[in-house]
């Protein structure tokens, strides 16, 4: 009688279908490992291979340390303490998450070139010049910290999240008997804390790995470079493939380590409601310490760079004509709107056979939502061309039949980016989502079923309706990444098809860098406006 | 016009031992039944087995004459035509208390819904909470309310899980001479999940006794030895 569980309903079929879409792009690239090797890439793996991979992992690893430090101090000092604007920073500190590190990266090295503000400042106030060499940062150590300042955030949120709501009774008792501050928080919260790091510390390095805009700009060789230099500069696509496998397998690699960190020992702890950790409130020295810190690292992250594109931002007013600049904004607006709605509909989809589904199925489909999300850009962009250009091939007759002249429609259109999008973020809106029905439960639409609406009734008219808040930050988190998405963009939009953060780019790249804070600052300002609505949201539902 | 359950087994997947092994009865007609058990005994898992929310390993249940599952046949649980309260209630709440009771009375015109969920609602005296939202009643209103809700489409068989356990003590009492009247006026062939003994002796027509799935005693309330009188109300109150 079990197998009747098994019974074919839409709900499954259409959810092996969402999900098997969502990998398929990637079979060309596993392909690809296998395929005969070209002259190019015998070249490359003689002579750059492992500089690529010595770069990128110098990059994840010091990063990682960078996230770690700054990311675990700040929560710890905000989820515990209590000092002048620390109710501000407790959410402020996300707000650098709203700035895309390569629109960081042209801030900082403007800021710190010849003509930018710190050394005209220092000659034209102090009358000092300086040597140049001590303000170069587009090299390596530069990268790290614009990449550090960008991206803590996602250790913090996770770390301080965990602090409030689980740590509190074992800081409780370990304060009881007698540790002090520093033992507490090394002897403690670090090792309790410890998967909630790693798993903000792997998004990090996930980021860094994807990351193109940064190195681009900074003129650092890692494997996202490469990949577009071997396709683009060499015309390679089979050795782009190639080099995409192996950034796949070091990728694959790394989250193997992470799992390995994270170790098999799950703290358990209750759903219960735990009572928040009650703050210390600091005094004196201590107190300004924490203040300065905090907000050091704040002006650092957020308030000059931002602070630098509105300067820029005044001084250009007008130099981009306006319908121009209507026109990137649609333009981004469109492609992520489609591609947030779609995900945010096959979430929805995916989620409710997953809460229902008994077999094992249920249980493993899902989790390979989460593959696009690892995949770094660069790679997604290769299998995404390397698909649709066989898809047009395929369609080939049928466009000669509609009398179409091009053999390649499929692969010039908007839609292929839109699809890389829905592979690339697929995982964003469906972690929304599926916390969402985590938070709902099963019983509102048990006992929708109970009174003779069937699944497809009972999930309009009950679990879209409550599922309502999750919908909602699952769209907007979708489209802000969307709009801020380089490498995708980048290579798989229709000729002379703009958004802002490819004119950002562009323009950063032209040395216009003046130019580029407008593009810039408009994502900003979504970005920053999403993720305090988003957080907001999150806060109200903690403290119901 | 018998309820026929007949040897269902079944265990969750990532159990080996048997959640509920070989329940068998049968059930009247007008039979307000209880199953009486420790927490973890497998009570609220029959419930689902019957509601369908389960899919038991096997065994037979026929509702009347209507087969619910045997060796071939699985039915829906939103074909069934079986009613459940469950123990946290369940109420929609982003619908009113008048619309949650509708909800179960889609197959009726608009006019025949509003008339059957007020006549529900009278019986469970709650008509004059029909606006309000789940949250701005108390525990043992949102408890009538999703009984109403439940009988509104006249299930061939009532199943309510822990119906006074989110309830305080004294409510209980008082909620539960309501629900006896309610069930019998309703003429309702019901199945009531407790692990309270005062519970079941007090509205069952049969207790069945379940012990780690397994049914060690079925019976009427009085035949029920070796438990412990009921305790006079009057002296706890
Ligand atoms: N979803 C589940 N998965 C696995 N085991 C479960 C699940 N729900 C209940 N059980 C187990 O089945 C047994 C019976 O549970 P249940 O029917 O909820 O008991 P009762 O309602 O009598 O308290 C218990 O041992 C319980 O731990
Ligand atoms: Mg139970």
């Amino acid at each position: 009688m079990r197998k009747l569980s098994y019974y074919l309903n839409g709900w499954t079929i259409l959810s092996v279908i969402i999900v098997l879409s969502l990998l398929s792009p990637m079979l060309p690239i596993i392909g690809g490992l296998l395929a005969p090797s070209s002259e190019n890439w015998e070249h490359i793996k003689e002579y750059m291979l492992q500089d690529y991979m010595k770069t990128s992992f110098l990059l994840v690893f010091y990063t990682a340390v960078g996230t770690i430090v700054i990311g675990t101090s700040l929560a710890w000092l905000i989820a515990q303490y209590e000092f002048p604007l620390s109710r501000f920073y407790k959410w402020a500190l996300i707000l650098p998450l709203s700035i895309p590190p390569f629109i960081a990266a042209y801030t900082y090295s403007g800021m710190m070139s010849y003509t930018g503000v710190i050394q005209t400042t220092l000659r034209n106030v102090f009358n000092m010049p300086v040597n140049q060499k001590f303000f170069d940062i587009m090299n390596i150590p530069g990268a790290i910290f614009i990449y550090t300042m960008f991206l803590f955030p996602y250790v913090y949120t996770i770390t301080r999240v965990f602090l409030t709501q689980q740590a509190a009774s074992l800081v409780e008792s370990a304060k009881l008997l007698g540790k002090g501050p520093w033992a507490i928080f090394f002897k403690v919260v670090l090792p309790i804390s410890r998967a909630a790091i790693i798993g903000g510390v792997s998004l990090v390095s996930l980021e860094v790995l994807n990351d193109y805009g940064v190195v681009k700009y900074y003129g650092i060789q890692t494997f996202s470079t490469a990949i577009f230099q071997t396709w683009f500069g060499l015309g390679d696509i089979d050795a782009a493939i190639k080099l995409a496998a192996s950034l796949m397998t070091f990728v694959v690699l790394m989250l193997v380590v992470e799992k390995l960190l994270r170790g098999t020992k799950q703290f358990s702890y209750s759903n219960t409601k735990v009572n928040p950790l009650p703050k210390v409130r600091l005094t004196g020295f201590r107190k300004w310490g924490a203040f300065g810190y905090v907000t050091l690292i704040f002006c650092l992250a957020f308030l000059i760079p931002v602070i630098q594109l509105i300067d820029w931002f005044v001084l250009t007013w007008g130099a981009i004509p306006n319908d121009e600049f209507t026109t990137y904004i649609r333009n981004s607006m469109l492609v992520a709107g489609i591609a947030s709605v779609v995900i945010i509909a096959g979430s929805l989809i995916v989620g409710n056979f997953q809460r229902f589904a008994k077999g094992r199925i249920g249980k493993v489909l899902p989790k390979f939502t989460i593959v696009g999300y690892s995949i770094p850009g660069a790679v997604i962009a290769v299998a995404i061309v390397t698909m649709f250009i066989w898809l047009d091939r395929q369609l080939g007759s049928l466009y000669s039949a509609w009398g179409l002249d091009s053999t390649l429609v499929l692969s010039t259109s908007v839609v292929m980016l839109v699809v890389a999008y829905i592979v690339r973020f697929f995982a964003i809106g469906y972690n929304a989502i599926e916390s969402g029905y985590d938070k709902i439960g099963v019983n509102f639409s048990l006992a929708s079923r109970m009174l003779g609406a069937s699944v497809t009734k009972t999930f309009f008219k009950v679990d879209i309706p409550l599922l309502k808040g999750a919908i909602i930050s699952g769209l907007m988190l979708v489209f802000v990444d969307i709009m801020k998405e380089i490498p995708l963009t980048l290579i798989l939009r229709p000729f002379n098809f703009e958004t802002l953060a490819t004119k950002a780019f562009q323009y950063a790249g032209d040395e216009k860098i003046m130019q580029a804070s407008q593009p810039s600052l408009i994502i900003i300002a979504m970005s920053a406006l999403a993720i305090f609505i988003f957080y907001r949201l999150l806060d109200k539902e903690d403290a119901k | 016009m018998t309820i026929e359950i007949k040897d269902v087994c079944f265990s969750y997947r990532n159990s080996k031992e048997l959640a509920i092994d070989h329940f068998c009865m049968t059930i009247e007609t007008g039979e307000v039944i209880s199953i009486l058990g420790r927490s973890g005994s497998g009570k609220s898992t029959m419930l689902r087995i019957l509601a369908g929310l389960e899919i038991p390993e096997k065994g037979e249940f026929r509702l009347y004459e209507e087969t619910m599952f045997d060796g071939k046949h699985f039915v829906q649980p939103e074909k069934r035509g079986i009613g459940l309260v469950f123990q946290d209630y369940a109420l929609f709440p982003h619908m009113t208390v008048l619309d949650n009771v509708k909800f179960g009375l889609s197959h009726l015109s608009r006019t025949e819904r509003l008339k059957r969920a007020n006549e529900v609602l009278e019986l469970v005296e709650m008509g004059d909470y029909k606006k309000r939202y789940p949250h701005q009643l108390s525990g043992g209103q949102q408890q009538r309310v999703a009984l109403a809700r439940a009988l509104a489409p006249n299930p061939k068989l009532l199943l309510l899980d822990e119906p006074f356990s989110n309830l305080d003590k004294e409510l209980q009492y008082k909620i539960r001479e309501e629900l006896y009247s309610i069930l019998k006026r309703a003429q309702i062939t019901s199945i009531f999940v407790t692990h309270d003994e005062d519970d079941a002796h007090t509205i069952a027509d049969r207790i069945v006794k379940l012990d780690k799935g397994k049914i060690t005693k079925i019976g009427r309330p009085c035949d029920m030895l070796g438990t412990p009188l009921k305790r006079p109300e009057v002296i706890l109150k």
